[in-house]
């Protein structure tokens, strides 16, 4: 009841405001949540420094509100936590917005709490397709494996290739991974050959590669998590003489911008397909990576810093169309309708999964400058969600 | 280590866990998630305190009997009924059986084996959830599941007043439970086999059974708590089966003092409010405080300190 | 057959990275009866040395290696002599959890001066390639590894039984009252031994950094490993540490192979069993 009658108070404060610049300065409050600590806390900075790059590329206000970013850590995938930060956020902090997510459990954890808060929740990165279906106020700027792998599955079947072996980490989206591309890639005639599960904790890859070796396969789609298991997977895969036998490296994530540089001359023509390449070539991508290196010059610009930065491109409008009020419905409504052009090229918001539609490209790793990029070879055009759109 | 019975009625540690629970209820209104998962954490806190301070048996595998109880409850409330008071039934009865069962090959070993085969343990039970897909969801977590009204009335709200009263209510009841154990003759004797062993089976107690029920006991605390903290979070993750919560737990469990119970609250509430307090200032140098508490507390036990502080008193 | 010969040599390699890193755990916990759950921070330390000297200093990789063996020695021996010895007669929880506590400092630590991310050893040309045995392609990594374990097996099992240092040794270990009333220097002998412990514990880190990613979190990450090959091994024995780690490398091996949807069950499962069937570790009665 509290909250109906504040609402009133604030239109009735609006409504009485003549001139635009007399709006009431109250910051707009967006709980951002990932993890800060441990292992994975390079996802918290990449968020942290693409979040505010993106506000202070807008002069530091959106919609002519202040925006109060507040972090929470998670942690890792621990959802018992994530519930009990999230609570604190929408009852203690009272956030507008919530952003953020990386994994998982964390993102199921929080839904409930969004849907029965009316919250709109922006999730900057966790891929497992089932999320936004979780909660109508979910919103996805990332990605899923399903709508990065069925176009690569496309492109292996036009090129030739027939038989694959699949080696997935063996945890939610790269189940995902590999049910994607088993549909896909046997829908166009190819035959998955062996499908590997590598457990999560792995560190030893040395096995995994004899066993992709002796399945006589072509080509090896792969999906790991990110971080030090696709370092050791693409260095087992040229250590022990993958690349040299012939079989071709299909992955999405694996050449992320972040450890990129750390494979050395062994990721070379290594080909992947994903929706962002810190190298494409466009005006507003060069944009990004200029205000994200003026934000943090230790910020690299791949997925998980886009990710913040058109999640936050989301709530920006999201701000608009609500005027500033705490809408959740309207705020979703209009964000259904989106589309803008991001770093990664042109985007919209899926109305039916509120999932983000963009440009799968076709990326090998190439070296230019000195540095090894992801080139892009080809563009997939805009592919949706086809883990929700069956 | 205090081994004279207790003279102080069952019934205070409970009513000042209690009193103090329900001043916080109303005094943070606004963090009852917190309070919630505070309390949850301090059963299970409690629960290891049966095992190594009463008992005296080392074990980083307290996480295999949380674990199982959350995931009883939740799969119980997905699939059969939402009923809480009967979800958490079955956490108890869930982590009471597997305490036994673990139990009965665990408790014939000591010392630094004993140690590494709870680890095992707690392990194999992790492999086979995240195996079990199906069932549990996997990585994914256990969802799609909520308590329902409890006692048929109270509903589970989004500020999370009813689950922190609800928390508070067990934690108490399981305190009550746990000091009536402890000071009951049961209880003593498993003091003495933690004292020394050998004189206890030369008095004639049968060692291993005694063992044995105290760590079935725990069991039924461990999935109590697993149990709450399922139906409270409507979820159940991986991580409870995880290695971090017996660490954890154990951890909390020496700061706030061995064998004495309340050292279980005080050092679940301590280490919480520490955690959260220094995760919201900077994550990542909160290991620099735990790990530097974990050290001061080891070099200088509090209990010393107090009693240093005392004989400084008397005899100043 | 090709299946078999893959196994036993990447089982072994494994096997031989987790001996190295666990010997010295094993001697230490054998010899002053310390659990020093720290150790893994000691094989940390050893890769981040090496791996700074090696990309950042450009030294070169065997020099940064010695260099990053006799610095993570002597931290050893300083910890040991400051600061742990005052903890032996403490209860085996308090050395758990001081030890932990120290872990975790250690970490935030190297987060803090190095920060999150992966360190890479840059490899001598003559290592960084792959070897073709034939039957298959081999990282030339790997035989180092094996040929390190080999040798440090070999040392140890020497030193332990044909030197003074490790009649003394064996001695403190089976009757630290006798053997210091015999006028052994049992300190001295409990130092050194925590120096040469933390010294291999450096050079595990450095040989597994390929299977064994040098992050921050690398101190208790793998700790549960390591802890595993002590206690099947037995406390204070070589040999046993050596049986255990091949075998359960082995068997994490072979999991790969035949079963990876199953995780890390196989390996849990098999030194429960080996635990339950000798709880003394494997070669002690």
């Amino acid at each position: 009841m509290a909250i109906t009658f504040r609402r009133l108070l604030w239109a009735a404060a609006l409504t009485c405001v003549v001139a635009p610049g007399l709006a009431v300065a109250q910051p707009i409050k967006v709980g951002i949540v990932g993890p800060f600590s441990g292992p994975f806390a390079h996802y918290g900075t990449l968020f942290k420094a693409g979040a505010e790059a993106y506000i202070e590329s807008q002069g530091g206000k959106l919609a002519g509100r202040p925006i109060e970013l507040i972090y929470r850590d998670t942690g890792g995938p621990n959802p018992g936590q994530t519930k009990s930060l999230v609570q604190e956020l929408i009852v203690k902090d009272k956030v507008d917005y919530l952003g953020g997510f990386v994994f998982t459990p964390n993102a199921f954890a929080a839904a409930p709490l969004a849907q029965q808060s009316q919250t709109p929740m922006v999730v900057f990165n966790a891929a497992t397709s089932a999320i936004t279906d979780k909660s109508e106020y979910i919103i996805r700027t990332s990605y899923t494996l399903w709508q990065v792998t069925v176009p690569l599955a496309q492109w292996a079947a036009k090129n030739n290739i027939r038989k694959v072996v699949t080696a997935v980490t063996d945890y939610g989206p790269g189940i995902d991974a590999e049910t994607a591309w088993k549909s896909e890639f046997t829908k166009q005639g190819g035959t998955v050959v062996e499908s590997i599960r590598m457990p999560i904790a792995t560190t030893d890859f040395a096995p995994f590669i004899q066993r992709i070796k002796a399945s006589g396969a072509q080509a090896v789609y792969t999906f790991l998590p990110g971080g030090p298991p696709n370092l050791g997977f693409v260095k087992a895969y040229n250590d022990n003489g993958l690349a040299k036998a012939g079989i071709q490296f299909l992955g999405t994530a694996e050449t992320d911008e972040f450890d990129l540089q750390k494979f050395g001359d062994a990721a070379l023509g290594l080909t992947t397909a994903f929706h962002y390449s810190g190298a494409h070539d466009s005006p507003a991508n060069r944009k990004f990576v200029e205000a994200l290196k003026k934000k943090d010059p230790n910020a690299v610009a791949n997925y998980a810093s886009v990710g913040a930065w058109d999640g936050m491109v989301v709530i920006h409008r999201m701000i608009e169309a609500t005027g500033g009020t705490r809408d959740g419905l309207k705020a979703v409504a209009a964000a259904r309708t989106l589309q803008w052009e991001s770093p990664r090229g042109p985007v919209r918001i899926d109305p039916k999964t509120r999932h983000i539609v963009q440009n799968v490209y076709l990326r090998k790793v190439e070296k230019i400058g000195g540095q090894l990029v992801n080139k892009e070879v080809q563009n997939f055009g805009p592919q949706v969600d086809f883990g929700l759109d069956k | 280590m205090n081994t004279a019975p207790r003279v102080a009625p069952p019934w205070r540690l409970p009513a000042i866990v209690a009193a103090a629970g329900i001043a916080a209820w109303f005094a943070l209104p606004d963090q009852l998630g917190l309070l919630t998962r505070l309390f949850t954490t301090a059963l299970l806190v409690l629960s290891l305190d049966l095992v190594v301070g009463v008992a005296g048996l080392a074990t980083l595998g307290q996480a295999a009997l949380f674990g199982t109880g959350a995931y009883a409850a939740g799969i119980f409330a997905l699939r059969v009924m939402p009923d809480p008071l009967v979800g958490l039934a079955i956490g108890v009865a869930a982590g009471a059986c597997v305490a036994l069962a673990s139990g009965a090959f665990l408790l014939r070993y000591r010392g630094f084996t004993l140690l590494m085969l709870t680890v095992a343990v707690a392990q194999i039970l992790y492999s086979l959830a995240s195996k079990a897909r199906d069932w549990t969801g996997g990585d994914d977590g256990l969802s799609g599941f909520s308590p329902g009204p409890l006692l048929g009335r109270f509903a589970f709200d989004l500020e999370g007043r009813t689950a922190a009263l609800y928390a508070l209510t067990v934690l108490v009841l399981g305190l009550y439970v746990a000091r009536r154990v402890v000071d009951s003759p049961f209880g003593l004797a498993v003091r003495g086999i933690h004292e020394n062993r050998a004189r206890m089976a030369a008095l004639g107690t049968p060692v291993f059974t005694r063992l044995l029920a105290m760590y079935t006991l725990s069991g039924a605390l461990a999935g109590a708590a697993g149990a709450l903290s399922a139906q409270t979070n409507a979820i159940v993750g991986l991580d409870s089966l995880g290695f971090a919560v017996s660490a954890e737990a154990l951890v909390m469990l020496v700061l706030g003092g061995v064998g004495r119970l309340s050292g279980a609250v005080i050092g679940a509430a301590v280490f919480t409010w520490l955690h959260h307090t220094a995760a919201s200032i900077n994550p990542y140098h909160w290991l620099f405080v735990i790990g530097g508490a974990l050290m001061v507390v080891v070099l200088m036990p509090p209990a010393k300190v107090w009693a240093w502080l005392k004989s400084r008193k008397a005899a100043s | 057959m090709a299946v078999l010969a893959n196994l036993l040599v990447d089982g072994l390699a494994y096997g031989m990275v987790l001996f190295v890193i666990a010997v010295g755990l094993s001697i230490t916990l054998g010899l002053m009866r310390f659990v020093n759950l720290a150790h893994g921070a000691f094989a940390m330390i050893g890769g981040y040395v090496t791996a700074l000297l090696a990309r950042e200093a450009l030294w070169n990789f065997w020099l940064a290696l010695t260099a990053a063996l006799v610095l993570t020695g002597l931290l050893g021996a300083l910890l040991e002599a400051l600061v742990l010895r005052h903890l032996y007669r403490r209860s085996e929880l308090e050395q758990v959890l001081f030890t932990i506590g120290l872990a975790f400092f250690l970490i935030a630590t190297t987060n803090a001066l190095a920060g999150p991310q992966v360190q890479l050893i840059p490899l001598p040309p003559e290592l960084a390639g792959s070897v073709d045995l034939g039957f298959r392609t081999l990282p030339a990594q790997r035989l180092l590894v094996l040929g390190a374990g080999l040798l440090v097996a070999a040392g140890a099992a020497y030193t332990v039984t044909r030197t003074r240092f490790g009649v003394w040794l064996r001695a403190a270990v089976d009757h630290p009252d006798a053997a210091s009333a015999l006028g052994i220097p049992i300190r001295r002998v409990q130092c050194a031994s925590f120096a040469a412990g933390a010294a291999l514990a450096g050079l595990g880190g450095v040989l597994g950094a390929e299977l064994m990613p040098l992050e921050p979190y690398y101190a208790l990450k793998y700790l549960v490993l390591v802890l595993v090959v002590v206690a099947v091994g037995g406390m204070g024995s070589i040999a046993g540490s050596l049986v255990a780690a091949v075998a359960l490398g082995l068997v994490e091996t072979a999991s790969k192979y035949f079963a990876s949807q199953w995780g890390s069950l196989f390996f849990f499962a098999a030194m429960a069993l080996l635990l339950a069937w000798r709880p003394n570790g494997l070669l002690k009665r």
